[in-house]
């Protein structure tokens, strides 16, 4: 085993301090000379044509500086993908859910910003519109993207196998639908953006992102302005959980009223806005059928999935096919086909989200509890049979080179005492276990890899400039952890440049849970270059072989023989006076299948790696009032290697929070047909102190071959696996199979009263 | 978000607030705590032109007993209503209510129990921010001729939703409301005008100054129920409050008042009735009065404040069932307190 | 709209505003004196992320007009770390990992002060309930929790605090 000095260790995060005086700087929080207040006015209608805008009252009103509308722009349609192209980010022929941007303003105050939006004047053609995704693809439904017959944004169809054979070979086949209403982020922080353009035409802008590299690109399109010119900088991120990858029509707004009026600007989403008009999850009903032998192996399985996708494709072929291959990887399963439909209503437009598919995800443990029940076997005992193993293959054919999965339903079971505890518990309590995998990386294109450059500084320390961005979860230090270790310093000696398109190099962003495996590889190697040019200096000085010197704790000495040191500093201006480079650079690509197409070709290595995860947790319920009491929850993961186990502990406990406290129990969002009616924190039940219960984490690490240190994904699979867990345990609280999330007490209630 | 522009009004003390309400009537609004007007204000569901602050009138704060009467000042915070000796004491309900409402940060300060007696009825349909409820008609709320909560109502259903007003109503609370020229004074039941439009008998010129409980009723016992899906910040989706007057542990009066269903808190006067010379530990007794309760509160709720119809209704049964068993071992134990 | 004069304590400082009267404290904080710890979360009371102390007291200053701060002493977090450095609750949140994007944490701190001014030894009820109106998204809250009972279980009674004063526990 190593013998790390940084990583592996439990350390504060380096971006704390800040936070806690209230220093670091988000958003909403910059302020510049001369900055107007943007606002966006929006379509108070789910569906209609756009017949005329009449801007000229706003734009008399005193301190009102620029107005725009779709006639502003160059009318391109946007898309993740170039199939799913499909939004423009002001529309000019329709708007397609209440909320969607019309048109925007910029004044020198909000009070006018606001009164300015009550002057434009929009003439709408009201339209038929459909908010239920199976209406929707029924004939005679409004049509809402004219080259997307029957309301079908993306159709992922996997097939692998015999389904019919492997179902005509089962003891037991069992078919259950389960159905899931949309979750929602509710970052911590509203959306916001700021932007500014210099004499030159160079672009800055500021927002919440996953990727300022994602951001780029799209924008240097909308605007038709060269992506050097760019400019996407650094900022404390508040939270994105998946939903701000994209780039949103408020960054483009931002900008294109910011080039009109030469100003800066800045746009601030009010919590509504930040629910309605940037994402959402996906309500899905999701149809299972699952055939398995006398021990309970799954032979067969078929899965056909409906998903509520919203008035706009989105990452839509990555949102139709992730809760699958959640589930292909954590499962053995030979045969198996998929069929999922991502289908367009006239709804906010749905995304990623770190718990996608709730109904997904705990149909298929739900039906395995069902079926381990009909079968007199435990449920630990039934994902043990079929709990995915490294060095096999998925059945989408990604080979799995780590993978702990029976290790952590081995670990989490003994933890929670599930062997004292299963049958066992009084009346109304109960004990449940979930189980999941989560892909770290998906084939991204041309910035699917990370590249980084590392310099020694003058003064003993080294500056990291890399593009990995940090929403919060702790990118920012996970870099510094591993340059420090590489580089032989203290995390304090390290400076860092990061998520800057004008200074750092190119970066997959946050996306698909990949920071540390690709971008944080990247820095790894980078510094292992930097690291290598410094021992060559100081070989010549302590008069060794580079081989048999090593950097640590900011001294360079000979492989036992600490005591003749030489502190780094001196060897970086021995090698500056000699006018050698101490600088390193270090790119790192994902080994993934270049062929692999989520629609078209949805097979081949899909990713390097895969983190698995068990969770088990134990709940009693209040009879009479159908409430949810959570005793204890225990969260296992396999996430390589651990390194800083103290931020992982928290993404544990936030996971425990989001995917099943709330993600199980409260968190859906209700209708007025395309209004949401709770859209802030009063209404929408996302989790408070007071109702959280005491979480066990266990970090189990498999040592992944490709990841950095081992180190492979920790912040998505425990929240997908909470949410099972909590549905599992309240199941069997109640002695009833529920099928229809998140389970609130009404619901609760109900299946109890019909069960006696 | 953004406040509408108003002219703030900061009165140093009652008579002079009491001008300033004669003055501007209907264009001005009280400001207590806050936290139930402010909100509106930036929802664009209010729009007053003046606001008359609250924050120096410290008479119109503090807990006292005075005769055959507690009296609470309106503008008491909720956290000394909570936490009150006094108030524990006799009118646990009360405290139990005080506590409930919210969260610790906003009961400390800025909550007042009057804010949350006054504290207008909720509807999602309704409490929403202006462009949510732009593209389509005002509601009869929002002064136009339709509920968008239950089709063809031809009156705003909207619902109250306030800790205080439920647990006073049981314990048999009287109000005084006070304008430039004098003072009136009303029982709960008068307060509440059962119209969701305008739901309090508060006019324009006048103050709520004052929150009175009669002492006189010896035996009584109360307590408090409520439920939401969370811990705090909540307002409850279903509520009761009972009060209980017994002699030699046999009911004498009993009074039952069920929250979150109606523009008011319900008295449902059969239930207490029915209650009435039953023995404290007949837990028959009072199952049946608490599904006496559900079934006349059952005619008001529609779906507007979350959760189902069918879920609240329901816990009206069990909070009114839990609060009167409460109650009455409370009663139990004063009696047996009393004998020793 | 004429402004209106508003004298009041920031962080220790006395401050003379020229205020609109429909200002909330928050906007007055965050814009006119630049003190952008304090955030808005929601703009409606419910998520506290712009908690701040008000006579040692906590507030949602979104929902608080400035003017009725007039004669007040408001302490935002940027008026707990001193000359002698980050106030207990601050290292406390650093060590135990108790923050992760940060932006709850102005709020959740001024709320835990607030809890520790009035109740310098919570129990861990106490202290979930006291933090119950500040919602964080990232943490589960579990090492939140943790922080604040770290510094309760180190209080010396006889200690003052930096903002206000602590409760002498009695003898």
């Amino acid at each position: 085993m190593s013998d790390y000095a940084i990583v592996g260790k439990r350390m504060p995060r380096v971006d704390t301090p800040a936070k806690v005086t209230g220093e670091a700087r988000y958003t909403a929080d910059l302020k510049f000379p001369r900055m107007l207040v943007g606002k966006v006015l929006r379509s108070p209608l789910a569906h209609a044509r756009i017949l005329s805008i009449d801007a000229s009252r706003a734009l008399a009103l005193p301190g009102v500086k620029a107005v725009v509308t779709g006639q502003d722009t160059f009318g391109e349609k946007w898309g993740v993908f170039r199939y799913t192209q499909d939004q423009c980010f002001l529309p000019m022929d329709k708007v397609r859910y209440f909320g969607e941007e019309v048109a925007a303003v910029a004044a020198v105050d909000e009070d006018t910003a606001l009164e300015a939006l009550e002057l434009i004047r929009v003439d709408y053609d009201e339209l038929p519109a459909v908010f239920d995704p199976l209406e929707a693809v029924s004939p005679g439904a409004p049509l809402i993207h004219e080259n997307f017959p029957q309301n079908i944004n993306i159709h992922v169809n996997i097939n692998v196998g015999n389904v019919e054979e492997g179902f005509a070979a089962s003891h037991l086949v069992r078919e259950d639908t389960f159905t899931a209403a949309e979750e929602s982020y509710f970052q911590g922080e509203p959306y916001a953006v700021v932007a500014r353009f210099d004499l030159e035409g160079n672009l800055e802008i500021w927002m919440p992102n996953a990727g300022p590299h994602m951001k780029a690109k799209p924008l240097s399109n909308a605007l038709r302005i060269p992506l050097h010119k760019v400019h996407v900088r650094k900022i404390a991120i508040g939270g994105a959980f998946g939903g701000r990858s994209e780039i949103s029509p408020a960054d483009f707004i931002c900008a294109l009223l910011a080039q009109k009026t030469r100003r800066p600007v800045k746009i601030v989403y009010t919590r509504e806005e930040n629910t309605v008009c940037t994402r959402q999850g996906h309500s899905m009903i999701t149809t299972i059928k699952t055939g398995v032998d006398r021990s309970g192996r799954v032979l067969s399985r078929e899965v056909t999935c409906y998903m509520d996708g919203g008035a706009y494709s989105s990452t839509g072929p990555i949102a139709t096919s992730v809760p699958f291959l959640c589930m292909e990887q954590a499962y053995k399963m030979d045969n198996v086909r998929y069929n999922g439909f991502r289908i367009y209503t006239n709804k906010p437009i749905r995304g990623m989200i770190r718990v996608h598919g709730r109904s997904f995800a705990c149909g298929v443990d739900t039906q395995l509890d069902m079926i381990a029940e009909e079968l007199g076997i435990d449920p630990v005992d039934i994902r043990l049979i079929n709990a995915r193993e490294a060095g096999e293959y998925t059945p989408t054919r990604s080979y799995v080179a780590s993978c702990a999965m029976k290790e952590t339903i081995l670990q989490a079971a003994q933890k929670a005492g599930w062997k004292g505890k299963r049958g066992k518990l009084p009346k109304w309590r109960g004990i449940g276990i979930g189980c999941n995998s989560v892909q770290t990386g998906f084939p991204m294109g041309i910035r699917g890899g990370s590249q980084a450059i590392i310099k020694f500084n003058e003064d003993g320390g080294a500056t990291v400039i890399s593009g990995v961005v940090d929403n919060g979860q702790g990118n920012d230090n996970m870099l510094v952890q591993i340059a420090a270790e590489e580089l032989g310093l203290r995390p304090e000696d390290i400076q860092l440049v990061s998520a800057d398109t004008e200074l750092t190099p190119t970066d997959p962003g946050a996306y698909s849970q990949v920071s540390t495996f690709v971008g944080g590889q990247a820095v790894r190697i980078a510094a292992g270059d930097a690291r290598e040019k410094l021992l060559r200096i100081a070989s010549e000085m302590l008069e060794a072989r580079v081989e048999d010197l090593v950097a640590r704790d900011r001294m360079v000495f000979v492989k036992g023989s600490p005591q003749k040191a030489i502190p780094i500093q001196k060897v970086i201006r021995t090698g500056l006076a000699k006018g050698r480079v101490v600088t390193g650079e270090g790119s790192y690509w994902p080994k993934v299948d270049p062929k692999r197409e989520w629609v078209q070709n949805p097979y081949g290595q899909m990713c390097e790696a895969f983190s698995f995860g068990t969770t088990i947790a134990e709940v009693e319920v209040d009879p009479q009032t159908g409430k949810v009491k959570v005793l204890e929850v225990v969260a296992a993961q396999d996430v390589g290697f651990a390194l800083n186990p103290l931020v992982l502990e928290g993404q544990f406990e936030g996971a425990v929070a989001m995917g099943g406290q709330g993600g199980m129990l409260t968190e859906y969002h209700f209708w007025d047909k395309g209004r949401v009616m709770n859209p802030t924190q009063l209404e929408y039940k996302v989790p408070i102190a007071q109702d959280m219960p005491k979480i066990h984490s266990i970090i189990v690490e498999s040592h992944d071959p490709k990841g950095p240190y081992g180190a492979k994904e920790a912040g998505m699979s425990i929240a997908m696996s909470a949410a099972q867990a909590y549905s599992a345990a309240v199941c069997n609280a109640i002695g009833v199979y529920l099928k229809d999330y998140p389970l609130t007490p009404d619901k609760i209630l109900k299946a109890i009263k019909e069960k006696a | 978000m953004r406040l509408p522009k108003f002219q703030y009004l900061e009165p140093r003390e009652l008579e002079e607030a009491l001008e300033m309400r004669a003055l501007y009537g209907a264009q001005s609004a009280l400001l207590a705590g806050g936290t139930d007007l402010l909100v509106r204000m930036k929802q664009r569901l209010m729009k007053p032109s003046f606001l008359i602050s609250l924050k120096n009138l410290r008479e119109l704060s503090g807990i006292r007993i005075q005769g055959k009467e507690m009296l609470i000042g309106a503008g008491t915070p909720l956290k000394e209503v909570a936490g009150s000796a006094l108030v524990n004491l006799h009118f646990p309900a009360l405290a139990e209510a005080a506590r409930a409402v919210g969260a610790y940060t906003i009961q400390q300060v800025r909550g007042t129990i009057g804010g949350n007696l006054c504290q207008d009825t909720r509807c999602l349909f309704y409490n929403q921010s202006a462009f949510w409820r732009s593209g389509r008609q005002a509601c009869h709320k929002a002064g136009g001729k339709i509920c968008y909560a239950r089709e063809g109502s031809d009156r705003c259903r909207s619902t109250n939703q306030s800790d205080g007003a439920t647990a006073l109503m049981a314990l048999q609370a009287r109000v005084t409301l006070r304008n430039s020229q004098g003072l009136r004074d009303l029982s709960l039941e008068e307060l509440f005008t059962m119209k969701g439009e305008t739901p309090l008998d508060l006019a324009p010129n006048e103050i709520l100054t004052q929150i009175r409980l009669p002492m006189d009723r010896p035996g009584g016992a109360s307590a408090y129920e409520r439920i939401a899906y969370r811990s705090a910040i909540d307002f409850p989706v279903a509520s009761a409050g009972v009060w209980l007057e017994s002699e030699g542990g046999t009911i004498s009066k009993a009074r039952i008042a069920v929250g979150c269903m109606g523009n008011a808190p319900l008295l449902i006067l059969q239930a207490g009735e029915s209650l009435e010379g039953r023995p404290l530990e007949d837990t028959q007794a009072l199952a049946k009065a608490a599904r006496i309760a559900m079934d006349q509160a059952s005619a008001f709720a529609v779906e507007n404040v979350g959760a189902t119809v069918e879920y609240r209704v329901e816990m009206v049964s069990v909070l009114v069932e839990r609060a009167l068993r409460r109650a009455s071992a409370r009663a139990a134990e004063e009696k047996r307190g009393e004998g020793s | 709209m004429s402004r209106v004069p508003l004298k009041l304590k920031v962080n220790n400082e006395e401050l003379e505003l020229l205020v609109e009267p429909h200002w909330t404290l928050l906007e007055v904080l965050r814009e006119e004196l630049d003190l952008t710890g304090t955030k808005e979360g929601c703009g409606e009371g419910v998520c506290g992320a712009c908690t701040v102390l008000l006579d040692g007291k906590p507030v949602r200053a979104c929902l608080t007009l400035a003017l009725e701060a007039q004669g007040c002493s408001v302490t935002t977090v940027e008026g707990l770390a001193g000359e002698k450095g980050l106030d207990p609750l601050q290292e406390s949140f650093i060590r135990h990992g108790a923050v992760q994007c940060g932006f709850c944490t102005p709020g959740m701190i001024m709320a835990a002060k607030a809890l520790l001014l009035e109740n310098p030894c919570p129990q861990e009820e106490d202290i979930r309930k006291a933090i119950s109106g500040n919602i964080c998204r990232c943490t589960g809250y579990a090492k939140i929790v943790e922080a604040i009972a770290a510094v309760a279980s180190q209080h010396d009674p006889a200690a003052k605090g930096s903002v206000g004063t602590l409760k002498e526990e009695p003898a």
